[in-house]
């Protein structure tokens, strides 16, 4: 059956392809990112001064005027005394001390898909972006278990590096196939002894469809 | 600890905790001794030694090279290099100077770029905490039919502060955890304008879960700004 309305070919695919592996196939997906501006359009706030010329956000130091434009600023690694350390002769390490292991790039290999969660653990992420999946390969058998209502997950890291985020894959109510990837949260029962502030903040159809309007956000 | 202001199914309401989620980083970079390093941000460059100035000082930019190959006058040798600490954001103008008076537009486009309204900005203000609670708005969706229609970007875990709200609490997760429902949380009268948790900060829809274990709960306000359905089609 062909979709009343094509989707996803207008989208920037990226370049590699990631390979997910189900049931001994390996299945290259092209992946293609969704964001808000896709399906609702974008707000851009315009900043003019008296003149009506547009102004740019920068940065003023604290000696009070350097004024430092977007990417006129480095990070630097400093030892205890406050030396420059090369980033390459520094170990990573967990909070006991033990060192960790970098993981390689999703890319590099397929990613087998046996792990499933359920829907509780899939909402205990917060996920920080989705890609629409498409392939030209056949993945009916992929589908079908997805149709199902199935969610798998694997570690996923775009580069590869230290601490890979969460990758979940799953379709979508409109049925479209998506790649989630998502960090896990630190949610925890509360029991009556256990007082609030547990935490620092860090931070930064009619009535119905009404409600769930996210193009007025 | 943020606070929220919330009503039950049965329109009483109270003041409880709202709590980060986030997991603190794990990694930590030591050194060859085993000490810990430190990150710091360093001064790279600034609006008086960039490609503008440059070609303002040499009079063109093809005659920039000639500067570069004579001294270094894109390095201020007093400045460059130096850790930043108390900064300040500021608006510049395409001179690059700073500009103490601004008016500042919100230019909503359409998603092939077209403008589509142009309003002076307004600056959204918190809504999850003020003297109207959120109420329970009633809108009961099943979490099977939910998870797979919204991105859940980010979300709050609502925590008790004394024994009144802790049966407030878990009453709430115990009702929405049988029924299986996540419940649909907005702002203003009817609950369908979206929550504002900072000032000027993303407007979400809310989405209530609860779990429980025994007499312990876990009352989760899930937010999205965004739905899981395929980019529509670009017209051509």
């Amino acid at each position: 059956m062909t979709p009343a309305v094509p989707f996803g070919f207008n989208l920037p695919t990226m370049a590699k392809p990631l390979v997910l592996s189900f049931k001994g196939a390996d299945i290259p997906f092209a992946l293609s990112k969704v964001e808000r501006s896709d399906l609702y359009g974008f707000v851009e706030i315009e900043t003019l001064d008296e003149r009506g010329r547009k102004c740019t956000l920068a940065t003023l130091a604290d000696d009070g005027r350097s004024v430092i434009a977007s990417g006129g600023t480095a990070l630097a690694t400093l030892s205890a005394e406050g030396s420059w350390v090369e980033k390459k002769t520094l170990v990573p390490t967990d909070n006991q001390g033990n060192r960790i292991t970098p993981c390689a790039s999703s890319y590099a290999a397929p990613c087998p898909l046996e792990k499933t969660v359920t829907i509780e653990e899939y909402l205990s992420h917060d996920v920080r972006a989705v890609y629409q999946l498409s392939s030209e390969t056949d993945f009916g058998p992929l589908l079908a278990e997805l149709k199902k209502g199935t969610i798998f997950n694997f570690p996923y890291s775009f580069r590869g590096g230290l601490e890979p985020d969460a990758g979940f894959v799953l379709l979508a109510a409109d049925g479209t196939p998506f790649f989630a990837v998502g960090s896990p949260t630190k949610l925890e029962f509360v029991g009556f002894d256990q007082s609030a502030g547990i935490a620092e903040e860090d931070e930064g159809g009619g009535e119905e469809e009404d409600s769930m309007d996210f193009g007025m956000m | 600890m943020a606070t929220i202001n919330i009503a039950n199914s049965k329109g009483r309401d109270a003041v409880v905790g709202s709590q980060s989620v986030l997991k603190p980083v794990k990694v930590r970079w030591l050194d060859e001794k085993g000490r810990q390093v430190q990150s710091s941000r360093l001064m790279k460059s600034d609006l008086a030694h960039d490609v503008a100035a440059l070609e303002a000082k040499a009079g063109g930019r093809e005659r920039i090279s000639k500067l570069l190959v004579e001294g270094d006058p894109e390095i201020d040798m007093e400045t460059f290099g130096a850790m930043l600490k108390d900064t300040s954001r500021v608006f510049v103008d395409p001179e690059g100077k700073i500009v103490h008076k601004v008016k500042q537009f919100e230019v909503v486009k359409n998603p092939d770029g077209t403008e589509r309204k142009r309003t002076p900005r307004k600056v959204s203000t918190p809504n999850t905490d003020t003297e109207t609670p959120l109420k329970w708005s009633g809108k009961l969706m099943k979490k099977k039919d939910v998870y797979n229609k919204f991105v859940f970007a980010k979300k709050r875990q609502i925590v008790h502060v004394n024994g009144l709200t802790y049966d407030f609490l878990f009453n709430m997760a115990k009702e929405l955890e049988e029924s299986g429902n996540l419940l649909l949380m907005g702002s203003g009268p009817k609950s369908n304008e979206p929550l504002v948790l900072t000032r000027g900060g993303q407007k979400y829809r809310g989405f209530l879960e609860g779990r429980t274990q025994g007499d312990k709960y876990c009352l989760i306000l899930h937010l999205s700004n965004l739905e899981l359905k395929a980019a529509p089609v670009e017209v051509k």
